[in-house]
């Protein structure tokens, strides 16, 4: 069995696996909690069914430069959406480990926001250079873009890791198995860009080492779907948590301020009825004020 | 259970971090593919083999 029917074989079964996987997250509801993960394997299966049809049709219906044309945009502009829709994976999984601390929620929320858009500006200006051409320049730009948000997926799941007691999780909450399953994609994304530049034929090892990979974390997403997760345990603080500290002074923080008037206040500043309430406030306690 | 799944995640970090630090020290920029089984088209749009596209080996 060479590379090239072995590759064909992994495709297969990632297509199946993609479409297994969707099928099971509808099967129990799971689609509007995870959206953003349910649109990437929309997209990956899309793709494949553009880019499949091409590869078989190369050479016999399409011409090798058609077909090739079609192959590498398709590829790197749904490579570009997976990219992005990466961002919102973490986001929405950020989002639902930390539902009960909805205060550092918003603050992790507002700096996530920050360092996804500084991470889409780098990779942008990155691709820039001398002598790109455009080809080079999407191929840059999206690879940049890929590398930031694998990065963003190892703190997350650094971060679940860290903090799945005190969030009330356990190892086999989907949020886990969600965040496990991104981790081994952007480990082999981040492992792979370090590779790749060595091989230079579409058939190649790489290729199936990638392609094991996404039938891995595919297999891992359905099983964390298909089986019931255990509730979601009270989170008990201690007062003195910093936790809860920080949560507190998150809440506060963007809401509406009150307002204190300072220096000269004349009555015609008011209208009628505060002047009254602070006139009959003033008989009550037996202070006069001035008309 | 806790533990592998601990560990497990913990050397996929530690991975990415190597990789991440190998690509930064890299002489010439890195170029990424999707993690997925479907060949990569690593060379340009214009190639005149099409990278290969179509051929049985």
């Amino acid at each position: 069995m060479n590379n090239h029917a072995i590759v064909d074989l992994l495709t297969y079964v990632e297509l199946a696996s993609c479409l297994v996987a969707l099928c099971v997250m509808q099967y129990r509801r799971q689609i509007s909690q995870f959206k953003p993960l349910a649109l990437l394997l929309i997209t990956r299966v899309t793709s494949f069914a553009i880019l499949m049809p091409v590869l078989r049709m190369a050479r016999k219906q399409l011409t090798v430069s058609e077909a090739y044309h079609i192959y590498f945009y398709v590829y790197w502009a749904s490579y570009a959406i997976e990219a992005i829709l990466g961002f919102f994976i973490i986001y929405s999984i950020y989002n639902l480990a930390m539902a009960p601390l909805r205060g550092l929620q918003r603050l992790g929320r507002l700096m996530f926001r920050w360092a996804a858009g500084i991470a889409v500006a780098i990779a942008i200006s990155m691709a820039v250079g001398p002598h790109v051409t455009s080809t080079k320049f999407i191929i840059r730009a999206v690879t940049q873009l890929q590398q930031t948000q694998s990065v963003l997926t190892l703190c997350m799941l650094l971060f679940v890791c860290l903090a799945i007691r005190p969030m009330g999780l356990s190892y086999r909450s989907k949020i886990f198995g969600v965040s496990f399953g991104l981790g081994v994609i952007a480990a082999a994304d981040l492992v792979g860009a370090a590779w790749l530049s060595h091989f230079s034929n579409l058939y190649s090892l790489y290729n199936i080492v990638t392609g094991s990979a996404i039938c891995i974390t595919l297999l891992i997403w359905t099983g964390y779907f298909a089986i019931p997760e255990p509730r979601r345990r009270m989170i008990i603080l201690p007062t003195t948590s910093p936790f809860l500290r920080w949560n507190q002074i998150s809440l506060a923080l963007g809401d509406e301020p009150g307002y204190v008037a300072l220096g000269e206040i004349t009555p015609d500043m008011f209208a009628p009825a505060e002047v009254e309430v602070m006139r009959r406030a003033a008989v009550k306690m037996n202070y006069p004020i001035a008309n | 259970m806790k533990l592998i799944a601990r560990i497990f995640a913990l050397s996929l970090v530690v991975t990415g971090a190597v990789a991440s630090a190998h690509i930064a020290n890299a002489s010439q920029p890195a170029v990424g593919a999707r993690v997925s089984a479907m060949p990569t088209p690593m060379c340009p749009p214009d190639d005149p083999n099409g990278c290969g596209i179509g051929s049985t080996n």
